[in-house]
């Protein structure tokens, strides 16, 4: 009945209008950065969008061609800076396929509590802007800070950086967590448990929020598959798809839990959706938490230039915004032939010119919040 | 209606919470002992020169080539009458903290270890009016250690807990 | 001819700019405070502290902005139409300013008391909406003109439900002259005998004053600033000083017409002072409930914020005057008053509620996403 208030009736069997060409971007609060688009609006109506990309382009990928496995691990961080520990994760678990590294059991579960804690504060990331975008004065953005300020002064007592961690090395991490890490990510568990609800009773039931994305920017399961979308964005369509389940890596097999599927395919349950994941999130640490016994976190024998053998890889993992997988090719030595990001946001980004246009330019903003794009993914 | 009621009840519930911010310029946070800001050289306190021999380690496993090394013959030799053991020392030594992604790989790599990350809040608050002035040569790389300002923390590639003493593991426990 | 103002008699042309000139700086410190207000009370709403460095306790921030923008070069882009935008802050300020002259602070204190107050309110109110379109004509901006638009649509719309309720209000009282109906109110306040006369004024002032969930013509995420996005110093401070001098106005006329103003509880014969700090209080809260309402709520659409005025505040609105003339004109008591205002505003938020929550179509369902498999245990 949402239709009751919304008027969409083609006008242009009445007047006579003229399109308005509306630049939108680089330097626009809502663009996420410096992602710009260029809407064709016919009065509040979208009618085409065309996505420009590249501003904040440096050459990520090829870059760690001329460094060595080491070196091309800060590279990686700052391909997806929202998400460092899972674009390390990808990284490093290619170069110990093409290497045959065993990674030791204590190592594997650090990481995963960090790659988890990180989808964790990504996410309290998107619901912070994207609430927003929804137009809140800046209180899911506080919200949202508080938590993620909590979750990166963990991540500055493990790994020594709040954004660029460079903690994770080809065959473990690159040095123990502390001694009081269990206490900690427990207590900052808690913490984040109360943001989320806070966020699910200032957003998830106000009317205003649910008559805004209800409904706007839907995708069906097929365009969502057909358009290469991944992650919270393609199950929000309904696509039970999880790389974590799928295919599990680290010890993603076992641990209990489950995977979140939306209905619609719409901003809300692009939202919602992730709300909920983030509850998974939660139930995973704890679980890892359990699990973390003492042990080594290298293996006995690294190399001191770690080289590998010929031969190439892909490999992908589940990274907050969906499938993060790095291809690499490797012609013996110490650095990669070819290494190259199949980046979650730019595949994302291709179904903005379906999810947009016929929606209001105020749709628009929370359209492209909703797919929760980095541009430093999707630029590298 | 109830939905937006329950949007403000909270938002409210929020109000009559103790605000978080920490008042930075007035306050600093208590920073954990392996945080990371720019690389900086530690200096020798027994024998007072820099551990760092110039051997170009750090500055071949540099990512981003921000280093520049050079070494000379250590005048303070045994061989020349000196105390030092060291044959050769640094001479000159700029780090541009502008390029500087400040990855820990010159750390691990050195073997002397004589160069360490800086973690404490003068490593943070290095904003300067011209960009030059963040090329550090050698003596301010080496000052903040010789005033003993810097609180070393060299890790070791796979330490875990259980290698390092016990009096080690309460230093590395995280003051807040 | 002479009045009297402070005890000594004066032509009526120099008592009136005297008066002029106490609202014009009551109403600059005011607004300062507001800002400063508003800014410590949504602090606290996003669990921050807020301003804190400029004087004790940030409280000379507003000065120190004020100082700011005064000094900050006035800047015109080149193709903007010098004529339209230089004079567009003007058209919205100097409207709401005239607004203050039928304000009655406190018992006798007010520039004119006009016996169509009420009328001449809403009148003058909406010449701003001038101002508004004149800004975002001149600026030559795209996203200026989006939001001048916007300002004019929702304007207009929502000037209707705001008349229908004061007149509601005034139908009651028996007078469009505001210090009357506060007179009126000396016993029970008339949101008691108007409760949804008082949410459909609420809402439609929220609507008037471009705050939160109303704020489409400014709509900071969307279209960065609408008509102000070319503006800067002194001219963009106008719209600020109009913006939050309306804030002020609105709060006072309603908290006037339907909280009692400074007459109830005490009535009208109570010392001055406790009748500022009664006006101030009512006016306060108002004014707070208006920042509750902006840390709390998103940003409504344009066809959602239309459709809302037209087809649901409106119809409701017609449906108060029409219960008043039935108990006015029959004589029936006032607490039947009381009974079908509390179910016609039950009435409102069901219908408000069903808008968001009834699925039409599958497509449009409340969406709650499933769980749909578990991950298998080994």
């Amino acid at each position: 009945m949402v239709e009751v208030l919304s008027q969409t009736s083609d006008r242009s069997a009445e007047f006579e209008t003229q399109d308005l060409l509306l630049n939108v971007g680089p330097q626009h609060p809502s663009t996420h950065g410096v992602f710009r688009m260029v809407m064709t609006v016919d009065g509040e109506v979208v009618r085409d969008v065309i996505p420009y990309i590249g501003y904040l382009h440096r050459g990520a990928e090829k870059l760690c061609e001329t460094m060595d496995f080491r070196q091309g691990i800060g590279f990686m961080d700052r391909t997806e800076y929202l998400a460092a520990f899972n674009a390390e994760l990808s990284y490093v678990m290619a170069v110990e396929a093409l290497a045959d590294l065993e990674v030791p059991e204590r190592a594997q579960w650090i990481r995963m509590i960090l790659s988890e804690l990180n989808r964790l504060s990504s996410h309290f990331m998107f619901l912070g802007a994207f609430g927003v975008d929804t137009g809140v004065f800046g209180t899911p953005f506080i919200y949202a800070w508080r938590e993620r300020e909590a979750l990166i002064d963990l991540f500055e007592e493990v790994s020594g950086d709040r954004m660029m961690y460079a903690y994770f090395r080809p065959g473990g991490v690159a040095w123990d967590v502390p001694v009081n890490f269990v206490d900690r990510v427990k207590e900052v568990l808690i913490s984040s448990a109360q943001g989320i609800d806070d966020f699910d009773s200032l957003l998830s039931e106000n009317e205003i929020f649910l008559a805004r994305t209800q409904g706007v920017g839907s995708i069906s399961a097929e365009r969502a598959i057909a358009l290469g979308m991944s992650g919270p964005s393609l199950r929000a369509s309904g696509v039970d798809m999880d790389i974590r389940r799928d295919e599990p890596y680290l010890k993603y097999d076992q641990v209990e839990w489950d995977v979140i599927t939306g209905e619609h395919g719409d901003v809300f349950d692009r939202y919602y959706c992730r709300v909920l994941e983030m509850r998974e999130s939660i139930k995973i640490i704890s679980q890892c938490l359990d699990r973390l016994a003492p042990g080594p976190i290298l293996p006995e024998k690294m190399p001191r230039m770690l080289r590998t053998p010929p031969g190439e890889v892909y490999l992908r993992t589940e990274a907050p915004r969906g499938e993060y997988g790095v291809y690499m090719v490797s012609k013996g030595g110490n650095r990669p032939y070819r290494c190259k990001v199949r980046s979650s946001c730019l595949s994302n980004l291709q179904a903005l010119h379906e999810l947009t246009v016929g929606e209001y330019v105020a749709d628009a903003i929370i359209i492209l919040g909703s797919i929760d794009i980095v541009l430093s993914e999707v630029d590298r | 209606m109830r939905g937006i009621a329950k949007s403000m009840a909270r938002t409210f519930a929020v109000f009559l919470r103790k605000p978080v911010t920490r008042d930075y310029p007035s306050y600093h946070k208590p920073i954990p002992e392996r945080d990371r800001a720019f690389p900086l050289l530690l200096w020798d306190e027994d024998i007072h020169e820099p551990f760092c021999t110039g051997c170009h380690a750090c500055e071949r496993a540099c990512p981003v080539e921000c280093m520049t090394v050079l070494m000379k013959d250590n005048p303070n030799h045994k061989t020349l009458d000196g105390t030092s053991s060291r044959r050769k020392i640094i001479d000159k030594f700029w780090i541009d903290y502008a390029r500087c992604m400040r990855c820990n790989i010159c750390v691990e790599v050195c073997n002397f270890d004589a160069i360490a990350m800086n973690n404490t809040w003068e490593g943070h608050e290095t904003s300067v009016y011209d960009r030059q002035d963040l090329v550090m040569d050698l003596q301010q790389l080496l000052s903040q250690s010789r005033t003993g300002n810097i609180n070393e923390w060299v890790p070791v590639l796979g330490q875990t807990n259980e290698t390092i003493s016990e009096a080690d593991a309460e230093d590395s426990e995280v003051s807040n | 001819m002479s009045v009297e103002l402070f005890g000594t008699s004066f032509n009526p042309w120099v008592d009136a700019a005297i008066r002029l000139q106490l609202v014009v700086g009551f109403m600059t410190v005011v607004v300062m405070g507001l800002i400063y207000a508003e800014r410590k009370i949504l602090a606290r709403f996003h669990q921050r502290v807020g301003p804190q460095k400029t004087g004790p306790r940030g409280l000379l921030q507003s000065v120190a902005d004020a100082v700011k923008l005064v000094g900050k070069e006035d800047l015109r882009p080149a193709a903007a139409d010098p004529w339209t935008f230089e004079l567009a802050p003007y058209f919205v300020f100097i409207p709401i300013f005239l607004g203050f002259v039928i304000v009655p602070w406190v018992q006798g204190w007010n520039v004119r008391l006009l016996e169509l107050g009420i009328l001449y309110f809403v009148a003058i109110s909406s010449i701003s909406i001038v101002g508004w379109v004149m800004a975002g004509w001149g600026s030559d901006n795209r996203y200026a003109i989006i939001g001048a638009l916007r300002a004019a649509a929702q304007g207009i719309s929502y000037e209707l439900p705001l008349v229908l309720a004061l007149l509601s209000a005034a139908m009651l009282a028996g007078s469009l002259q505001l210090d009357k109906i506060v007179e009126f109110q000396s016993a029970v306040p008339l949101i008691v005998w108007q409760p949804l006369g008082f949410f459909i004024f609420f809402v439609a002032a929220l609507a008037e004053l471009n705050r939160t969930p109303f704020d489409i013509p400014v709509g900071e995420s969307e279209i960065v600033g609408g008509p102000f996005v070319e503006y800067s110093g002194i001219r963009w401070s106008m719209f600020f000083l109009a913006e939050y001098a309306g804030m002020l106005i609105m709060a006072f006329v309603g908290s006037s017409v339907f909280l009692g103003g400074y007459s109830w509880p005490f009535g009208e014969d109570f010392g001055l002072p406790f009748q500022m700090l009664l006006a101030a209080g009512k006016g306060g809260l108002f004014i707070f409930l208006i920042f509750w309402v902006r840390a709390s709520v998103p940003r409504l659409r344009i066809d959602q914020l239309m459709g809302y005025s037209w087809k649901i505040l409106l119809p409701f609105s017609f449906l108060q005057i029409l219960i008043n003339g039935f108990v006015l004109v029959y004589g029936l008591p006032h607490i039947i008053l009381l009974i079908t205002g509390v179910l016609s505003l039950g009435l409102l938020f069901w219908v408000t509620e069903g808008i968001v929550q009834r699925p039409l179509e599958p497509r449009r369902r409340r969406a709650r996403p499933t769980i749909v498999q578990e991950a298998e245990v080994s």
